[in-house]
């Protein structure tokens, strides 16, 4: 008997160390984005004069709310395995039929929530198609990306279209509240959302299992093609907005807006830690892949490097991390 | 017989034709309330259809169910989760990527509402969930692991003790210790007693004629698609469940008795 209980004890004492490590491992994702993202703020701030100051932090935050807000929408859809590349083509269609309805005259706050809901609609067709359908979320987004971008060309003829610059409507992106740019506000409201609906709601916890192992959440009695439906809507919605943002910013409609903003925005995402097989996501890990992405961009101009660095810089990162990460996880997972 | 003792579930006359194979021909099957019935059969023998058959996955051409005396009709797994029947599948049906409690809780988490938002009650879950675990003796240091870092047999509990947790009246589980280790083994077999005791009916499908021997009462064979034979533990021997799995052909000593039993294959 004394046998038996002597090998349960070392059974749990074994379990306990593997949690210890497991804890490490499941936020190693994290914790090495987090350090890409300290590694490059420390070399700009070293290298550049400028980079550390308010101002130009500010200008970053203000910069990458529109990077920030579609990438914390895009972890939901990439968390549940699936991906939407039509944010950019969104982006560009809600710029410039803000900018068309605000020169018909139509009131700023119904301009706002005629393009959300145009959004959300736009994601809820495509989220029909991925969900009801089962057609491959790539192939869905991908014709979304070119029908909605060649909307947008034809509405505007490819010219941009002016906003009137005492529009209130560009207190959206112009305006600053409490020494913080009015963008940046946005962002952090809509990532606290979130985070919240991501970690500590019923809604978040499908999506993480659909990703996982859609089957059993289907069998646990969840209507995951309603859940798998509504993360597109979510990420169109959240695209709609940062169309907004930055047609208020700009202060035009630009078909030409966002143009390959959907691979900045799953290069964040990926960035950060989001698995792109589903079932593994963090809106922090975003939200460090995201700055990071924009602080890459800012610190090479501001070390008078040329632009087209960014991305050549950006590409490269992504790859060690994620091959940092790979290495972690296949470390941290050794069932099945 | 039918007024003096009422059965847990009574299955008569149960037959399923897909296209040229009849898969169950006249297949009946009773359980009483506690008990742990071993269904055994080679493959194709037609268990795990007549399984599904009693967990709503597959809808039969011909028989009648009863549970506890009521005569009942499962299209759909719902239906037979609603009768009380749960059954564990050999895949398991579990989020790797999501904790233990999660997957105990999975689609009916605790809630809080605030501001008419429901959320997860993170710690109400954890808390029961570590009730439920110590209720039915499934060791697990944390309940905030991540599935895909438990063992075989850890992960196996969880989904027996996410199956159990629907309070079921028969539960019904297929191959719960193919690929196990040793020690894994045991503990899922205490695990199914642990069920039973509680009152459970218990369906155990398996190829591991030694574990039959250990949680069973009643052994039920079939072969290609009939019930053949049936067993109290207490009156075979695991050379006489062989014969009656091979169908007797290979039949040698034990053969002289096991005739006498009638059934011819």
């Amino acid at each position: 008997m004394s046998d038996v209980s002597s090998t349960h004890s070392a059974q749990s004492r074994r379990v306990r160390e593997g949690t210890w490590r497991d804890a490490v491992l499941a936020n190693g994702s994290v914790v090495s984005i987090a350090l890409f993202f300290l590694v490059v703020c420390v070399i700009f701030s070293v290298t550049t004069d400028a980079f550390l100051t308010s101002p130009n932090l500010l200008n970053i935050l203000r910069q990458s709310a529109p990077l920030l807000i579609v990438a914390a929408a895009m972890t939901f859809v990439i968390t549940t395995g699936g991906i939407d590349l039509s944010v950019g083509s969104v982006l560009a269609l809600v710029a410039t039929l803000s900018a068309t309805l605000l020169q018909l005259g139509l009131p700023w706050p119904a301009v706002i929530l005629a393009m959300l809901a145009l959004g959300a609609l736009l994601g809820a067709v495509q989220g029909y198609f991925v969900a009801y359908e089962g057609i491959p979320a790539f192939i869905v987004t991908l014709a979304g990306l070119s029908v909605i971008r060649g909307v947008a060309l034809l509405i505007t003829g490819g010219y941009s279209i002016p906003i009137e610059p005492g529009s209130p409507f560009t207190v959206l992106g112009r305006a600053w509240f409490l020494g913080v740019p009015a963008p940046a506000l946005i962002a952090l409201a809509i990532l606290a959302i979130a985070y919240i609906a991501f970690n500590e709601t019923p809604f978040g916890r499908y999506v993480t299992g659909i990703g996982a192992n859609a089957e059993a959440v289907r069998r646990a009695g969840v209507n995951t093609r309603l859940t798998t439906l509504f993360v597109y809507v979510i990420s169109a919605a959240a695209a709609a907005l940062a169309g907004i943002i930055i047609a208020a910013r700009l202060g035009s409609g630009s078909s030409n807006a966002g143009q390959g903003f959907e691979l900045e925005v799953i290069a964040a995402v990926v960035l950060g830690g989001t698995s792109l097989f589903g079932g593994r996501g963090t809106i922090i890990g975003t939200v460090l892949g995201a700055l990071t992405v924009a602080v890459i961009g800012n610190g090479l101009i501001l070390a008078h490097l040329s632009p087209f660095l960014t991305p050549i810089v950006t590409g490269t990162i992504i790859l060690v991390a994620i091959w940092l990460n790979f290495r972690l996880f296949r470390g941290a997972v050794r069932s099945r | 017989m039918s007024s003096g003792e009422t059965y847990r579930v009574r299955m008569s006359g149960i037959s399923k034709r897909y296209n040229a194979i009849q898969t169950l021909d006249d297949v009946s099957l009773v359980l009483k309330p506690g008990e742990v019935l071993g269904l055994v059969g080679d493959n194709g023998a037609g268990k795990s259809t007549l399984s599904k058959v009693l967990s709503g996955a597959v809808v039969p051409d011909a028989g009648t169910i009863e549970i506890d005396g009521m005569p009942v009709t499962f299209n759909s797994p719902a239906d037979s989760r609603a009768a009380r029947v749960e059954m564990v599948y050999q895949d398991l049906s579990l989020c790797d990527t999501v904790d233990v409690a999660g997957n105990l809780f999975l689609g009916r988490e605790p809630r809080r509402r605030i501001a008419g938002i429901s959320f997860l009650d993170k710690k109400r879950m954890h808390e029961q969930t570590r009730q439920m675990l110590d209720r039915l003796g499934i060791v697990i240091a944390d309940t905030r692991l991540k599935v895909e870092n438990l063992s075989g047999g850890q992960r196996q509990s969880i989904a027996i003790g996410r199956a159990a947790s629907f309070e079921p009246s028969v539960l019904i589980m297929d191959e719960p210790t193919a690929a196990l280790a040793v020690a894994e083994v045991e503990a899922v077999l205490d695990l199914i007693r642990a069920v039973s005791a509680r009152g459970v009916s218990v369906i155990l499908i398996t190829h591991r004629l030694q574990d039959l021997f250990l949680v069973c009462d009643r052994i039920q064979v079939m072969y290609e698609g009939r019930n053949v034979a049936e067993r109290l533990i207490g009156e075979t021997n695991i050379e006489d469940v062989v014969n009656l799995i091979v169908g007797r052909k290979f039949s040698a000593r034990s053969a002289t008795s096991a005739y006498r039993d009638g059934a011819p294959a």
